[in-house]
Formats: C-alpha cells, structure tokens, sequence
C-alpha cells in the first residue's frame, strides 16, 4: 500500500502540482484548457463580507487584547513592587542626618556663677560645631540639678540620659588638669581658686578648659562616626553630589586637615571590628600541640576575670560562650618558626600569623546563628618552645581582625602544671582576651571611663547599623535595577518595607538621644534589609532570557499567526481589487 | 551597678582592687581544691579476629565519659565540641549514627561483632531521640540536626526529610538512662539514606571527634586507603546519658567504633605490587583433588593456607604508641589491644617487646596488650603449616531479602530469615522504611514457614503499619514474628510501582531507587534450652535496587510542542472555516503555477540571450 501510494503520488506530482485533493478526474480534464471551464464564483452578499471582516477583527482583538497579555502574563516574572526612590534616598543618606545630641551635666558646688560659666562654654562648643557643619555631636550643658530634691526618682534617667558629668573642683596646687573616674561618668575637672581680684580671667581660663576637656574626651568617637557616615555621603553616584561637595569643599576651607596618621589609624581599627549583632557565640578553645595540658580552669577564670565585662556590655549585645581543649592541634604546615639564638626562643614570622589559624584541622566552626567569636590559647610543641611572635607585647598575643584573638603560652619545662592550666595562669590570658573582645566589637580605646566607652560604643554601633542597613538597601536597589529577569517576591518587599519603617524610627530616636533604642531599631532594620536582600528565590531563576520563552512557544505562536496575517492580507488585497474594479467600471 | 562596673574593672585598671580580686582568687582556688576535679575518662580498644577465608576483622572502639553538667554549660574537654554544640542547639537527648560500606557474610564469617549494635544499613543510617513539646517540634529539630550532621560528616544527611524518616515503635529502645527528662517528650526519629556512598571525607571528621586525632593510640591505624578497601567496613557514633545507679550523677558518654574485615590476601597482595597482577604459576597452589586436574592447568585453591601477617603489613603503619589519655584510667585494667584466635595460633604469635600484656583468666583464646606511650606497637603471625581453622561463632538468625517480580508496574519483595538453632526459637521484629513511590499491598503481607510448622498457623504476632502518603512520608512496617527452631521463615509481599514526576528523578535515573535496608531486631532474651541470656542484637539485610520506568526526559518540550501545535491546528482550521469562501470546484480562482514559472524562466531565458 505503501509503495502504491507513493507512486501514485509521485505520477500526481509529475503532472499537476496541484495537492492531491484536488486531482479529480474532472479537474483532470479541465488542466489543459483553464479558461474554457472556469467559472466565476457568484458574488459575494455584503453580509457575508461583513461578517468575514468582524470574525478577522475580532480574532485579532482576542489575540491581542487577551492571547498576548495572558501569555504575557502566565510566564512572566513575579515582581514585587519596591520603594525604589525611597531606597536610593536611604542609601544616599539624604532622609536621616545622623545627630547624636549628648547631655552634659556640671556640678559646681563652689563656683558662684556657674549659669554663666556654661554659656560660655556652650558659646564655644556651638562654635566649634558652627565650624564644622557635618560634626553628628552636639553636645549640651545642663547644670546638675541639686541633689537633695530628685535623688531616687531620676536616678535612671540619669544613667540613660547624661554622657557625663562634670565635676568642677577647686584645687590650689595642680592648677587645670582633668581626671576621669574609671568605672563611671564622672569626670572631675581641677581648677585652681579665683582670687577675688581676677574673677573674670579665672572663668573665662575655666570655660576655655572645659570646652576642652570636653573635646578632648569626645573626639575619637567624632572621628569614628564621621569616618562611619562618611562613604555615605560621598558616594560618587549619588544625586546629592551637588550638596556634599559644597559640605566637602566647606570642610577643606575651615579645618585644618586631619593627620594621615588619625585616618589610618581608624581605618585599621574600623576593619578589625566584627559585624554588629545582638547576641555573640564565644568559644574559648585550648589549643595544644601535646596531650598536656589535660585540663584547664576555664569556667571559674570566665566567671572570674570576663563575666562582669559581659554583663556590663549586656546593653549592646549579649554573649554565649563554650569553651573546648583540642589535643594534638599542629600548626599550619606552612609555617616555621625559626629559632633565635640571642633569645633562645623560636619566633614565628609576621606574615605566618596570617595563617596561623589551621583552618582545616581545627575544629572551629560553630552552628548557632549568631556570629562566633574565637579566642584560642595554644601551647607549643616543646620542640618548638619558647614560641614568641615578633614585635609583641609581653602578653605574646595577636588579634585577627574580625575573628577572634589569639594568645600563646609558653610553659617551660617544668614538670608542674603542666597537666592543669590553674585559675591563676589564666588571668593574664582572659586578660588580653578581654582587651581582644573589646577591640573586636569596636569600643574606642579612649578614654579611661569604661561606661563612657560603652556609651559611645552604642552610639557607634547605631551608627554603623544605620549605614550598613540603608546601603544594603541601596545595593538591592541597583541590583533589582541591573538585572530585569530577576525575580522579587513579596517577601522581599515587606522586608524592605519593615526596614525602611525601622530605619526611620532609629532615626528619630536617635535624634531624641535614647541611643540604646536606635540601636535596637537599627539592628531590625539591618537585619530585615539583609533578609531582603538575600532572599534565596530571587537568585534561583536569574538566567531565563526572553528569547528562550519565544523559542518554547514558536510551535504555537507561529501556526496561529499564519492564518491571522493570511487573512488580513488576503482582506487587504480583495479590498484593493474592489477598489479597482469599481474604479475601471466607473 | 557600680560594684558591677568596680568588679568588671578590677584587672584593667584599678590597682587598689587588685588585691581583693587576689584574695578573691586564693579563696575560689582553695574551696576548689576540696573537691576533686571531675575529669573526663576515655578509654580506646583494638579487638582483632582472624574470620575463615583469609579475612581479618578489626574492631576499633572508642569511649570517653563527661559530666553531664559541664555538657550542658557547653565547656567540652573530651567530648567534641562540634559534635556536642549540635546534640545541645537540637535538644537531642541520644543520638545513633551509622556509616557502612560492603556487606557482612555472616555464612562464611558468623555472627557480626558486637551482636551487630554498631553496624548499620549499607549507605548511612541515624536514629535519634529528640526533646520536644509536640510532633511538629521533634521534626524541626531533626531536620536541623540532620542539617548540622550533613556539615560535620561531609555527608549528605540534609536529604532525610519526611519521606525518609520513620518513627519505629517496636525495633528502638533508648539505651541511656532519663531519669530527670519527662519519657513521653522523647521522640525516636530514624532515617536512612541506602545511597550514600562513604568515604575518606566521612572518616576524617570522624577521626576529628577523637581526643587523639588519629594522631596517637589504636586509632593511628585508620587510614583512608586501607579501610575503604576492605570487603566490609562501618563507622558508628553513639551519644547517650548515663546514670550512676549510685550517686545519681549522669555522664554523657560518646562511643566511636570502626569495624572493618580485611581481605588479607588483598591486603598483602597491595603492599607487594600496589598495581594487581595475577599471581605467578609457582605461587599457586593447586587443587589436586579435583577429578579433572592434571599437570598442565592449575585450579588456585582459596583459602588454603594461613597467609603470614602483621599490623604493619595490613594497615600499613604500626600503631605508635597509646593515646595518653587511654592510659591514665587509674582504676580499670586497662587493654589497649586484643586478640582472638584458637590457642594454639596465639602460642606462635609475635609481638614487639614493647607491650605489657594484660592478664585475661580463663579465656585461652585471647590475648590483650596494654599500650605505652609514644612506644610503637606491632603483631604479626608466622605461616602456620597445616592450616588452623579460626573461631566463628553462629549467628543467632540469618537473614536476606530480595526483589521478585518482573515489569514496570508490579514488583515482589521475599525477605528470608533462617534460624539455624535446632532448639530454641528466635523471636524477631522486622521493621521495613519504604520510600513512598513503592507501595506494598498489605494483604499481600503473608510468612511462610518451611517446613511447615505444626504449631500456631501465624507466626506474625504483632503487625504495625503506616501507610505512605504521596511526597509527605514513606510506608513504615513492623512485624514481631517467632522463627521457629531450625526452620525458615519466608515473607512475601507485593507492591505497586509509583510514577514520579519530571523533576523527582536524581540525574541518574536509569540506575534505579535505593531502597533501605530492613532492620531485623532480636530483643534481648533467654535461651529456652541452656538458659544462656542473649543481649538484643541487630541484624541488616542489604540494601535493595529499585527500577522505576523512567520517562524520556525532553518531555515537558515535547509536550508543548504537541498541545502547542493541536491548539495552532484547531484555531487555524476553525478560523480558516469562518474566514474562507466556499465555491464550487470549478469556480476555485485557479492559480497557474505552471503558466508563471514558464514566464519567469522564458524571460529569463530572454534576459540572458540579450
């Protein structure tokens, strides 16, 4: 049959190229004289022409009015809409200018005209700010209210709200000079006694020493922020370029410039600082090279020499610890240490501290979601000790920079305590840990007050939160901008939203000084910007170009075009033809 | 507030608190040394046994014990920290891993070691009790543990979801002790992965929880190369509270064991040429007693004779001294290595002198060392000419289970449990985790006793099911049944092959579905004819292979090209129905093609002579 077949197809295709169809043995015939048999179709009713014209519109209407925006539709992307403008505000820094009022009391029990004296001083630090337009302090004079009247009930708002508290105290031998009191607010101010003759010089030599004081005690911070809020405002792309080149070009005109030296200096500090967060996980590991030590007095030297440290930053962040010994732990094999013979002691290199950490064999990783900070004892090999690290302090210890810190400890040979590292060992080592942990989250080192450190640690985490979260807004922004297959959830849009609401909140308490809740805000806002923007489903589809949907639905695309386009043509050329029949017969 | 910052400042600045803060030190250090310091223990053991066919297993055990408080304040000595931190962020209370490799021929080597508590099903194996409120609770905990086990072990734990795991109600008991945690908060979680092929990157870690690392003790022989090139091979981590009857004070104790069978004619043939070539023709030994042998072909007889061997042939490495805190225990005799052979194989063993044997009464077919510190230590046995054969001991049931059935719909599953006892019966619970996609036919569930068996019709006595549901979780079943003595028991049941859909094929499809092993649990019992107590034992079967018919996997294109080009077909002839004139045939406006090409070559003809 086959065979048939195809033979009679191949005799039909030799003769006619008509379709099989239509090879009849009438039209068979009719081949050879065209013209003598045919006949014209009787003419068209005009209903029957109207009703073709509304059957082609209409299908061209459903094609393109339904057909194409559900196809549209069905396989495109979902995207959320996103506050766009708003975000690149944000990230511009353009919605919130950072302030951070701070409130200075001063007590002046034996100065008479301590009203004036404040003025004065407040003249001064006004003008100091009126000098540099950008500076986030402002800082505020309050007289100490009398003590005798609201000692209880303002105790807290106190704590909360004052940054410090001056106390000026006369002092006839040392003339001016300024102590801070280590473990509180308190900073004490000497003066030496006005003489009734010189009144006016003597407050005048005063005001200009507090202003000072004041100044002096609060300027590592101003630098810190301002380097903080600084890429902010001079972000190249931004649209208020305009505004902080004036402030920029202000600045260069007014102060001095600042020491090469200062800058760097917080830039180093600034990088070694981990990412803020409200809980940190501590792990405390004993490293050694040998199985001694066994044992260590860890948990009594942590509630000894670190938890009233942690309690006292408990405000900022809150800390887990565990702690581990680790037997047999080898250095990296890439380093060794070479031994000096004039101290009789081996020292590694400066470039093997780097890689001091052997990442591959000690197990340090940690599962809980908060960050991890690692503080690592490690003991030598008595092949290898005295183990020094160059250019070190006594303590014989190193910081990695957002890691954790580490401390070596050298035994001796000494047969005792070597099995058991007691409580007294310890401390010099949770000692520097302490040190480690405190420029880890970032606490200036100045001044000596650890609650005014604290303080200004908050208020630099605040705004660190603020940066980090408006620019990561402004990251998801441009991303969402420069890749238009990407898909946005809404997820993402609510967590962008609750950032933004935030950010905001953090703002304005910021501005009202309860610097503990901005932070809390911020680190929300932070934390909501960062869900966004690495919300997992809008990476899973990034590559899915157009022309590859075209290309799966030409199969349907094409046939149903064919007929749509046919028609209108073949419309468009009776319509002409009946153009021109009318205009010959006329 | 102040006395807190006072305290919290004393070792930064302040020098007139320092020396309350020495005092105060002197004061802890003396009230702490009233007490004794409660240390971890750890104890580590090597148990060798030559099996019949030139097979050795090596059992390697590692134990150590903490006090359960300083688990709980997450201050680990002993106990891995990584391990430990998971167990606590997951409330696991007990947890059970399992790594292996090969199968146990329990005809040719007898029973498994350690009443085969420690093995698992081929692929990995996890059970685990979690602390929880509620279900839901228990399962998200699981799910992160598995998640948190997947990264310690480089294995792909993180695939046991729902349809993976299992709750079994008869097979798992808890083996540590709760006297404080409320029973009905623990949840049994079991899951599986018969896919799961181990390797290096599973035991590394493994060596990483140990104390030593692999780097001192028993544990110095583990290497890669040897153990994954054994004929069997499995890694177990054990985690379970125990309590002291006595005191009342709970440990948490951690137990790591490898149990391995080296093939030790393979082993030495490795160390001779690592490349394998067939043997010379004078180093065979011939089979002469076979009708057919003559002098001109050689058929190599296996087995035949003792092969001479020491430690540091087979692993390659001596062991280089005791792990030092295996060697502190002050109170039990300490045995670091032992071994069990017939007596009079152990009389011609060797050793190095530099272990202290330690005493074993009564027992002559074993013998135990104690290891010293940084002191290497080596066995080995001379040739032994004739031939003695080792110990095997019977294992209490035999057990294997295959496929039936043909075709891609329908299949059969025959799991046969033999009970080479001529006395007693052995009572067993049979538990089977079935992926979802195979679904029995419970009435198909039948056993069959051969020979037939006068007594009770059914031997099954207890049956619990848990029926699949489509991609939430898999079909659970569990049988306590009694073999009756010398007999076999034959369970056969029939299941129905799912269809997937497009994307839950792995990229392998063709090569077919793991299914689990079954876990066939004897409890623990005493023995009807000489009253002797049986601990509970465990034993596996293989895993199995199921074919699933696969699709052709340009599918999804082929199926929108089809209904793509059905709906363009219909819409056109639809279309072209309403648009189109009909007119009779011979009023069709013909076109005439033959006419037109004849003008176009004719002009062009014209064209090209002018």
């Amino acid at each position: 049959m086959d065979k048939d077949g195809s033979q009679s197809k191949l005799l039909q295709d030799d003769d006619s190229i008509l379709p099989a169809g239509f090879v009849d043995k009438g039209a068979d015939d009719s081949t050879g004289d065209l013209a003598a048999t045919f006949k014209q179709p009787p003419p068209e009713r005009p209903e029957t022409v109207r009703t073709r014209l509304w059957v082609l519109l209409s299908a061209w209407m459903i094609a393109i009015f339904l057909g194409l925006p559900l196809w549209h539709a069905t396989t495109t992307i979902y995207r959320a809409p996103l506050p766009m403008q708003e975000m690149q505000n944000w990230s511009e820094g353009k919605l919130c200018k950072t302030e951070f009022p701070l409130l200075v009391e001063v007590e002046a029990p034996s100065l008479p005209d301590a009203e004036n004296l404040l003025k004065t001083v407040q003249h001064a630090l006004d003008d100091a700010n009126d000098f540099a337009a950008h500076k986030p302090h402002h800082l505020r004079l309050r007289l100490a209210a009398k003590k005798a009247e609201s000692e209880e009930d303002s105790k807290s708002d106190r704590d909360e709200n004052v940054a410090c508290l001056l106390r000026l105290i006369p002092d006839s031998q040392n003339g001016y000079n300024h102590i801070v009191q280590s473990s509180s607010r308190i900073v004490d101010i000497h003066y030496p006694p006005p003489s009734s003759s010189s009144q006016s010089s003597v407050s005048a030599g005063l005001s200009k020493f507090v202003a000072e004081t004041l100044e002096v005690l609060f300027r590592q911070e101003q630098e810190l922020i301002e380097h903080l809020l600084l890429p902010q405002t001079s972000n190249p792309g931004s649209l208020n370029a305009i505004s902080s080149q004036s402030a920029d070009e202000g600045r260069d005109k007014k102060t001095p410039p600042k020491p090469r030296a200062a800058t760097a200096d917080i830039t180093r500090r600034m990088s070694r600082v981990v990412k803020y967060s409200s809980s940190y996980h501590i792990t405390f590991s004993l490293f050694t090279a040998t199985s001694l030590p066994a044992s260590w007095d860890i948990e009594s030297a942590i509630s000894q020499y670190l938890t009233p440290l942690l309690s006292a930053l408990s405000p900022i962040s809150n800390f887990t610890i565990s702690t581990q010994v680790q037997y047999y732990a080898s250095m990296s094999s890439g380093i060794t240490p070479s031994y000096d013979g004039q101290s009789q002691s081996w020292t590694l290199k400066k470039e093997d501290l780097s890689s001091f950490i052997n990442s591959a064999e000690w197990p340090l990783a940690s599962i809980s979601n908060d960050p991890n900070l690692n503080f690592i004892l490690y003991i030598p090999h008595p092949s290898v000790s005295p183990l020094t690290i160059p250019s070190a302090s006594h303590s014989n210890s190193f910081l990695l920079p957002q890691w954790g810190g580490v401390t070596i400890l050298n035994l001796g040979h000494s047969a005792s305590g070597l099995e058991h590292l007691s409580n007294p060992t310890l401390k010099p080592v949770l000692e520097t840990f302490a040190t480690h942990l405190l420029a880890l989250l970032g606490a200036p080192p100045h001044p000596a007050s650890l609650p005014i450190r604290l303080d200004s640690l908050i208020r630099q985490r605040s705004a660190e939160v603020l940066v980090s979260a408006s620019s990561t807004l402004g990251s998801l922004q441009r991303l969402v901008n420069a890749l238009p297959s990407i898909s946005i959830p809404t997820t993402v849009s609510d967590s962008v939203q609750d950032s933004i609401r935030h950010l905001s909140l953090a703002c304005e308490e910021l501005r009202k000084g309860s610097f503990v809740k901005a932070l809390e805000m911020g680190r929300v806002a932070q934390e909501e910007a960062e869900k966004a923007f690495f919300e997992r489903t809008m990476v899973a589809q990034v590559y899915f170009p157009d022309e590859h949907k075209l290309a799966v639905y030409l199969p349907l695309l094409g046939p149903v075009s064919v007929p749509l386009v046919l028609g209108v043509f073949r419309e468009v050329k009776r319509v002409i033809a009946e153009k021109k029949r009318l205009r010959s017969s006329a | 507030m102040t006395l807190l910052f006072a305290r919290s400042h004393q070792w930064l600045i302040s020098p007139s608190l320092k020396i309350f803060s020495r005092l105060l030190t002197l004061l802890i250090i003396l009230t702490l040394s009233g007490n004794v310091v409660v240390a971890d223990t750890y104890k580590e053991k090597l148990d060798l046994q030559p099996l019949s066919g030139q097979f050795l297993l090596a059992s390697f055990n590692f134990q150590s014990h903490g006090p359960i408080e300083a688990f709980n304040k997450q201050m680990f000595q002993l106990f891995p920290r990584s391990l430990g931190q998971i167990l606590q962020y997951t409330h696991t209370r007990e947890l059970h891993l399992r790594f292996a490799l090969g199968r146990w021929d329990s005809e040719l080597w007898g029973a498994q070691p350690g009443d085969g508590q420690n093995a698992g099903g081929t692929g990995v194996e996890t059970w685990a009790w979690v602390e929880a409120d509620n279900d839901v609770e228990a399962e998200a905990r699981w799910t992160s543990l598995n998640n948190a086990l997947s990264g310690l072990f480089c294995a792909s734990l993180n695939f046991i979801d729902s349809t993976r795991t299992i709750r079994p109600v008869m097979s798992f008991n808890p083996t540590g002790d709760y006297p404080t945690t409320n029973t009905s908060r623990l949840f049994l979680l079991h899951g599986s992965l018969p896919k799961e092929p181990v390797c290096t990157e599973n035991l590394t870690p493994f060596l990483k929880l140990l104390p030593c690392k692999g780097k001192s003790g028993i544990s110095t022989l583990l290497d890669g190369h040897k153990l994954f090139d054994a004929s069997f091979q499995s890694m177990s981590i054990d985690v379970r509270p125990i309590c002291s009857p006595h005191t009342g004070t709970c440990d948490i104790e951690i137990q790591q064991t490898i149990d391995m069978v080296l093939d030790i004619s393979r082993s030495l043939q490795r160390k001779d040429s690592p490349v394998p070539r067939p043997r010379d023709q004078h180093e065979l030994i011939c089979d002469t007693s076979k009708p057919y042998a003559s002098n001109e072909y050689c058929y190599p007889m296996d087995n035949s004779i003792d092969l001479p061997w020491s430690l540091s042939d087979l692993f390659g490495r001596t062991i280089s001294g005791g792990c030092p805190f295996a060697i502190k225990i002050p109170t039990e005799e300490t045995q670091h290595v032992c071994i069990h052979a017939p007596e009079n194989k152990l009389k011609t063993m060797e050793t190095l002198e530099l272990a202290a044997p330690a005493p074993t009464e009564g027992q002559p077919d074993l013998k135990c060392y104690v290891l010293r510190e940084n002191l290497p230590f080596d066995l080995s046995f001379p040739k032994q000419q004739p031939p003695i054969s080792p110990l095997r001991q019977e294992p209490l049931l035999y057990a294997e289970r295959s496929f039936t059935g043909h075709g891609q719909e329908h299949g059969g599953v025959k799991t046969v449990l033999r009970n080479p006892n001529p006395n007693d019966p052995v009572e067993v619970v049979y538990l089977e985790s079935l992926p979802w996609f195979m679904k029995p036919y419970l009435h198909t569930f039948k056993a069959q006793v051969l020979p037939a068996f006068d007594g009770e019709a059914d031997v099954i006595s207890e049956l619990y099911y848990r029926p699949a549901l489509d991609r939430k979780r898999g079909t659970q079943l569990e049988a306590k049944l009694v073999v009756p003595p010398n007999s076999v028991v034959i369970l056969t049941y029939d299941f129905e092959k799912a269809v997937l859909r497009y994307t839950e094929y792995p990229p392998d499809a063709n090569r077919g579905f793991d299914v689990a092993s079954a876990i066939i649990t004897i409890p623990p019992h005493r023995q009807g004819s000489d009253g002797k107590i049986i601990p509970a034992t465990s034993i596996r079967t293989t895993s199995l292979l199921l074919s699933l018919p696969t699709p052709d996997f340009s599918m999804p294109y082929n199926v929108i090209i089809f209904t793509s080009t059905i709906m363009a077909l219909a819409f056109g002839s639809i279309f072209n129905l309403l648009v189109r004139r009909f007119v009779a045939v011979d009023e069709v406006q013909r076109v005439d093609l033959k006419g037109k090409i004849r003008g176009l070559l004719g002009r062009l003809k014209k064209g090209k002579t002018e």
